[in-house]
C-alpha cells in the first residue's frame, strides 16, 4: 500500500482547521461595543499619514482626557478608497460616526439619508461658521444644507525654481504678471536638449486637470457651468481664451510637460527639471533637494476677474447612529474646528488654517512660513478663492469632458474651439439627466 | 511498435518520473567549455527581469523620503536607512496585522485545499446527474467583477453575523474567511489536474474495493503533490494580498490585515515610499517562506507513490 | 507500452470518468464547494443582476425599477463600444503572451540546477508584487524623458517614444506590464504541469531520433493540455476584467486609450453613482464571458482526441 497515510492526512487537517477556528475565536471581537460603559464611543474614519495622522492623533487623546464622558477612536484607511468604504457600510447599516470625505463628493453624500444635517447646528454659537473661508463653506453646503464640518483647505500657487530662473536670466514671477508674461518666462526656462521644461500640467484624464484649469478659465471671466448649472458654459470665448493660452505653451513653445501619471512632475520638480509648477502647500515638502518660491498665478490683462485660485476643500461627515452618537460627534468636531485647534493643527502639519481669523492674523502667518517656506503666499492666496467648483451631482462627468478637451488640445490633436464645443456637448447631455 | 512484456498497470506506473527531486541530472556534454550549465545564462537574465519589481521595493525601502522625490530616480541610497524598517513596524500594530493575516490565511488555504479537492475530484472522475450544468454555474461566479459584487457579499456576510455567529459577521476574521473558503478557481485547477492521474491506477484500486473517497485519499491525491502544493501556493497568495474586501469589512484596528496596514503610509495627497516599500518588503517574507516550502512539492518524488502491483 | 499506447492512455486519464452514474456521491463530493460558493459567488452575482434593473446611486433610499433601461443605454452608449475594443484587443494580445512567455520560462526552470530553487521563487515572489509597485515601476522604465526603455531606444537609434503618454502606444504597454505581472502565474502552473511529463517518453524518443524542438512539441505540448485548457480559460476571464492595472497608471487614458470595460464601469459606479448602470455593463460582460469560455471548452474537446 502507499506510503503515504491518507487517514493521518486528513486527520491533521480537520485538527488544524478545528485549531485555527478556535484560535479565531478567542481572537475575535472588535467594533461591536458602541457604548462601553454606558458612554457613547464614537468612530472617525480618516487617511491621515505623517505629521497629520500625529497631530490628529494628539488631538483624540487630549479631547478623551478633557471629556471623560465620551470616547472617540479612529480607523485609518486610504481617503481614495472610503467612498467605497462607506457607501458599502451605509448600505450595511455600520457607518461610523465621522468620516473624512473630499469636498468633491458633497453633491453626492448629501443624498444619503444617514448623512447629518447639520444646518441648524453650525448657526448655533460657538462655531461661528462665517469665520470658515467660503470656499470651505461652500463645499460644505448643498442646496441649503450644511452636510460637513470643514476639514482641509488648500489652493494652487505657482512654484518656480529659483536656480533655473537666475541661469536664464529671467525675472522670477511676480504678482502683477499676466498670462503672456507666464508664458514667455516658461519657454525662456525651456530646454530639450537638457530634457528641462518651463512649466507641466497633469494630463490624465481625472478631474484633476480640469481643476488645474479652473484659475485660467475664471481669470479670463469664464465659468464651468451657467448660474443654474444646467448648461456648460466653459466653452464662451474666455474659455476659448484661456484654452489656447495652454494650447500656446504645449504645442507652439512645447515648454509643457505633460503628466500623465500625475505623480511624475512633482519629482522632476524636485531633481531641477521643471522651471514652474502649479500645485498646492502639500508639495512644499517634497521640495527638499531645490531652492524654490511661491507666487500667486498670474491674471489675464483685459480681463477684470483678477487673481483668481481654486481651492480643493474637503469635510468632515457625521452619520446618524442615534442621538447619543450624534450629539458626542458633533461636539467632537466643534472642538476639532474651533480657532485654538485650528492653529494648532495648521503649524503641526503646514496645512492651512480653515478659519479666516487665524489666516488673516500676520504672527501666525509669519510662524506657519517660518516651518514651511512659501506657505504664507498659499495663505493670502486663500483671499483668491472667489469661485467655486459647481456643486452639481454631475460635475465628475463635465470635469472629465473637460479634463478630456483640455488633453486633446495640449497633445495637439484638437482646436480649443472645437475640443470645447464637443465637451460642451458631453457635459451637457450629462447634466439634461438631472 | 515493440511490444513490452508488462501489464497495463505496470506501464503506467512507469509513466511516472523516476528522478529523486535532489538527484541532479548528469551534466550535459561539455561542449561550451564551461564549468557549468548553459541554462544559467538563460535563468540569469530572466530571473533578473523578473525581480526587478523587488529589487526596486528593497531599493526603495532603504531610501529617505526626499530621496524618493527625485526624478530620474536614484537607484542607489546613499546612505540605506535600515531604521525605515523599524519605523515602518511601530507605525502601526503590525504584529497583530500579521497575526490576523496568519489566521485567515491559514484556515482560508486549509478549507480550499479540502473542499476544491473533493469537488474537484467529483469533477474530474465521477459522472452524475447535473455534471456540466453545475460545473458552468459554479464558474460563472469567476466572471462578474467584485466591484460588482462587493456590496451584496457585504450584506450576505452581515447576514451570517447576525444570525449565525457574530465572528463571521462584518469586523470579525471570519468575515474575511467565509466569502474565500471555496472558490470556482481552485476546483477548476484541481479538475484538470486530477484527470491527468493515470486512470487505470484508480481502476485498478476501484477493483479491489476501495471506495470514491479512498481513491481519491490514496491515489489521486499523492499522485498530485504537485497540484496541490501550486494551489496552496496561489491560495496563500491571494488570501494574504487581499486588499478591497478587507478593507470594505473591516472596521477596527485590531481586526485589520496586512495590505490595510499599509494605508498607513498612503496619504491623501502624499505616500511615504520607503516606510510603504518597508512595509511591504516585509509582507512578502512569509509568502516567501511558503513557497520554498511548497516548491519541494513541485517535484514529483517516486518514494511518495509507489504502488506495484 | 510504446509511445502512441502511452499517449492514448492519457488521452483515456483526461476524458475518463468511470463506473455508473454514481450521482449521490458526486453531490456529496461537491457539495461543501456547492455550497459555499452558492452562498458567497453565486448568490451576489444573482443580486447583483437584479441591480441592473434599477436605477441606484447606492445613496439614497429609492432605487427604482427601470426594466431593461439600462442595457438599452448601454448599446448606445460610445464609451462603452470604445471599452470593449480595447477590452478584446488587450485580451487577444495578452492570453497568448503569457502563454507563451509563462511556457518559457517554466521549461527554462523544469531541470534540477543548482539553485534551481533559487530562480523558481524568483517567478513565485513576481505574483507577491503589487500592482502599485507595478505600476510604478512601468511608469518610470516608460517615461519619455528618462525611462530606460527610451534611453535604449535612443542608443539603437530609434527616437524616445511617449509609450503610456500616448494614445496609440497605451494599451500595448500596459499589455506587457500585466503579461509581465502574470509571468509568475503561468509560470507556475506549467511547473506543475511538467511534472507530469514522463521522462521515459522523451528518453525513448530520443533513441528514436527525435530532435529537442521536435519531442517539445510532439510530446510535452500535447500532454500540457488540461494546464493549457485551465490558463486559456483562466487568463481569458481575467484579462477581459482587467482594472487593477489600468487604475495604477493611466486610469483609462490618455484620451480613453486604456479605458477598459470594468474601469469604465467601476467609473460609473463610484465616481458617476451610476450603480444600476454599472451592474448593466457587468452582466453584459458576464455573458461575453461565459460564450468565450463555452466555446474554449467545446474546442479543447476536439482537441485531445488522439486519433
Amino acid at each position: 500500500m502507499i506510503k503515504t497515510s491518507s487517514t493521518g492526512f486528513r486527520r491533521r487537517f480537520t485538527v488544524a482547521v478545528v485549531a485555527a477556528l478556535s484560535l479565531t475565536l478567542q481572537g475575535c471581537g472588535g467594533g461591536d461595543d458602541t457604548v462601553a460603559d454606558g458612554k457613547p464611543e464614537i468612530v472617525v474614519w480618516n487617511g491621515y499619514t505623517d505629521a497629520q495622522g500625529k497631530n490628529f492623533t494628539a488631538l483624540i487623546d487630549e479631547y478623551n482626557q478633557q471629556h471623560p464622558d465620551v470616547h472617540v477612536t479612529q480607523l485609518v484607511s486610504d481617503t481614495d478608497h472610503v467612498l467605497q468604504k462607506i457607501l458599502t457600510s451605509v448600505r450595511g447599516n455600520t457607518p461610523p460616526d465621522i468620516a473624512y470625505m473630499y469636498g468633491s463628493w458633497s453633491t453626492n453624500i448629501a443624498k444619503m439619508p444617514k448623512v447629518v444635517d447639520l444646518t441648524e447646528e453650525v448657526t448655533q454659537s460657538g462655531w461661528d461658521w462665517n469665520d470658515f473661508y467660503p470656499a470651505l463653506r461652500d463645499a460644505a453646503t448643498v442646496g441649503d444644507k450644511v452636510i460637513g464640518v470643514p476639514a482641509l483647505v488648500d489652493n494652487l500657487a505657482i512654484v518656480y525654481n529659483k536656480k533655473l530662473f537666475d541661469e536664464a536670466h529671467v525675472a522670477p514671477p511676480t504678482p502683477e504678471w499676466t498670462w503672456d508674461d507666464f508664458r514667455s518666462a516658461s519657454a525662456k526656462l525651456t530646454d530639450s536638449g537638457k530634457g528641462q521644461y518651463g512649466f507641466t500640467m497633469p494630463a490624465d484624464t481625472s478631474e484633476t486637470v480640469a481643476w488645474h484649469y479652473l484659475p485660467m478659465l475664471w481669470e479670463a471671466g469664464g465659468d464651468v457651468l451657467n448660474p443654474d448649472m444646467t448648461k456648460a458654459a466653459f466653452d464662451s470665448e474666455a474659455g476659448v481664451r484661456s484654452l489656447t493660452t495652454l494650447q500656446q505653451m504645449a504645442v507652439t513653445d512645447k515648454s509643457v510637460y505633460l503628466d500623465t501619471t500625475n505623480t511624475t512632475a512633482v519629482k522632476l520638480m524636485n531633481s531641477g527639471k521643471i522651471g514652474m509648477i502649479t500645485t498646492g502647500p502639500w508639495d512644499l515638502a517634497t521640495f527638499t533637494d531645490i531652492d524654490y518660491g511661491v507666487q500667486i498665478m498670474p491674471t489675464y490683462g483685459g480681463s477684470d476677474a483678477g487673481h483668481q485660485t481654486v481651492a480643493g476643500p474637503d469635510n468632515w461627515v457625521v452619520f446618524d447612529n442615534g442621538d447619543k452618537r450624534k450629539r458626542a460627534a458633533v461636539d467632537f468636531l466643534k472642538w476639532v474646528a474651533a480657532p485654538e485647534q485650528v492653529r494648532r493643527t495648521s503649524l503641526a502639519t503646514g496645512d492651512l488654517p480653515i478659519r479666516k481669523s487665524v489666516g488673516d492674523d500676520p504672527a501666525f502667518v509669519r510662524q506657519l512660513d517660518e516651518k514651511v517656506s512659501g506657505t504664507g503666499v498659499f495663505v493670502e492666496n486663500l483671499n483668491n478663492v472667489k469661485k467655486s467648483k459647481p456643486a452639481t451631482a454631475q460635475y465628475p462627468e463635465v470635469a472629465t469632458a473637460l479634463g478630456q478637451a483640455i488633453v486633446s488640445v495640449m497633445l495637439g490633436r484638437a482646436e480649443p474651439g472645437a475640443a470645447l464645443k464637443d465637451a460642451a456637448a458631453v457635459a451637457n447631455t450629462a447634466l439634461d439627466q438631472k | 511498435m515493440t511490444p513490452v512484456p508488462v501489464a497495463p498497470l505496470d506501464a503506467a506506473i512507469d509513466e511516472v518520473d523516476t528522478h529523486p527531486d535532489d538527484e541532479p541530472i548528469a551534466p550535459p556534454p561539455r561542449r561550451l567549455g564551461i564549468p557549468f550549465s548553459p541554462w544559467h545564462l538563460v535563468l540569469i537574465p530572466i530571473t533578473f527581469l523578473l525581480l526587478v519589481p523587488l529589487l526596486w521595493m528593497l531599493i526603495t525601502s532603504l531610501q529617505t523620503s526626499a530621496e524618493t522625490q527625485k526624478f530620474p530616480p536614484q537607484l542607489l541610497p546613499s546612505q540605506p536607512r535600515w531604521h525605515n524598517y523599524v519605523d515602518a513596524w511601530q507605525a502601526a500594530p503590525f504584529g497583530q496585522f500579521f497575526l490576523n493575516s496568519a489566521m485567515v490565511t491559514f484556515v482560508v488555504l486549509a478549507s480550499n485545499l479540502v473542499v476544491c479537492s473533493l469537488a474537484g475530484y467529483a469533477f474530474a472522475r465521477v459522472k452524475f446527474l447535473g455534471r456540466g450544468a453545475l460545473f458552468v454555474v459554479l464558474m460563472a461566479t469567476l466572471m462578474v467583477p467584485f466591484q460588482v459584487t462587493m456590496i451584496p457579499v457585504f450584506l450576505i456576510v452581515k447576514w451570517f453575523g447576525d444570525n449565525v455567529w457574530e465572528g463571521l459577521g462584518i469586523d470579525h476574521l471570519g468575515a474575511l474567511m467565509l466569502p474565500n473558503l471555496a472558490t470556482a478557481f481552485g476546483i477548476f485547477f484541481l479538475r484538470q489536474f486530477f484527470q491527468t492521474v493515470p486512470v487505470e491506477l484508480e481502476e485498478a484500486a476501484r477493483v479491489d474495493g476501495t471506495s470514491r473517497l479512498g481513491l481519491l485519499f490514496k491515489i489521486v491525491l499523492p499522485l498530485s503533490l504537485p497540484a496541490l502544493s501550486t494551489l496552496a501556493a496561489l491560495t496563500v497568495l491571494n488570501s494574504w494580498n487581499d486588499f478591497l474586501w478587507p478593507l470594505i469589512v473591516i472596521t477596527s484596528t485590531d481586526q485589520m490585515t496586512v495590505p490595510l496596514g499599509m494605508s498607513y503610509f498612503q496619504g491623501a495627497h502624499v505616500v511615504q515610499w520607503p516606510l510603504l516599500m518597508a512595509a511591504n518588503v516585509m509582507s512578502l517574507l512569509p509568502m516567501l517562506l511558503v513557497f520554498v516550502v511548497a516548491q519541494r512539492y513541485f517535484v514529483q518524488s517516486v518514494a511518495s507513490t509507489g504502488v506495484k502491483g | 507500452m510504446s509511445r502512441r499506447e502511452r499517449l492514448t492512455s492519457r488521452a483515456r486519464s483526461l476524458r475518463s470518468t468511470f463506473l455508473p452514474t454514481d450521482t449521490a456521491t458526486g453531490w456529496a463530493l461537491v457539495g461543501p464547494g456547492v455550497l459555499l460558493i452558492g452562498a458567497f459567488g453565486l448568490l451576489p452575482v444573482l443580486l447583483s443582476l437584479k441591480l441592473s434593473f434599477q436605477k441606484s446611486d447606492m445613496l439614497s433610499d429609492g432605487t427604482p425599477w427601470v426594466g431593461v433601461d439600462n442595457y438599452r443605454k448601454l448599446v448606445d452608449d460610445p464609451l462603452f463600444a470604445h471599452a470593449i475594443k480595447n477590452t478584446v484587443v488587450f485580451t487577444a494580445l495578452f492570453v497568448p503572451g503569457t502563454m507563451l512567455v509563462g511556457l518559457l520560462v517554466a521549461v527554462a526552470l523544469n531541470r534540477s540546477l543548482r539553485f534551481i530553487t533559487l530562480y523558481r521563487t524568483a517567478a513565485y515572489i513576481t505574483m507577491a508584487v503589487s500592482t502599485i509597485t507595478q505600476g510604478i515601476i512601468f511608469m518610470w522604465l516608460t517615461d519619455r524623458d528618462y525611462g530606460l526603455v527610451n534611453a535604449a531606444l535612443n542608443e539603437i537609434g530609434i527616437g524616445s517614444q511617449p509609450f503610456l503618454a500616448s494614445p496609440s502606444q497605451a494599451l500595448l504597454v500596459i499589455t506587457a506590464m500585466t503579461v509581465w505581472g502574470w509571468t509568475g502565474f503561468t509560470v507556475i502552473v506549467y511547473l506543475a504541469a511538467l511534472q507530469g511529463v514522463p521522462a521515459e517518453l522523451h528518453e525513448a524518443a530520443a533513441i528514436d531520433g527525435a530532435g529537442p524542438i521536435t519531442r517539445f512539441r510532439t510530446i510535452t505540448v500535447p500532454l500540457l493540455g488540461p494546464a493549457n485548457l485551465f490558463l486559456l480559460i483562466y487568463l481569458t476571464i481575467n484579462a477581459l476584467q482587467l482594472f487593477d492595472e489600468v487604475y495604477q497608471t493611466t486610469r483609462g487614458g490618455p484620451l480613453q486609450a486604456t479605458m477598459v470595460i470594468v474601469y469604465y464601469l467601476w467609473d460609473r459606479a463610484f465616481v458617476q453613482f451610476d450603480a444600476g448602470y454599472a451592474a448593466a455593463m457587468a452582466y453584459s460582460l458576464f455573458a461575453v464571458i461565459l460564450v468565450i469560455t463555452a466555446v474554449q471548452f467545446r474546442l479543447s474537446r476536439r482537441f485531445t482526441h488522439y486519433s
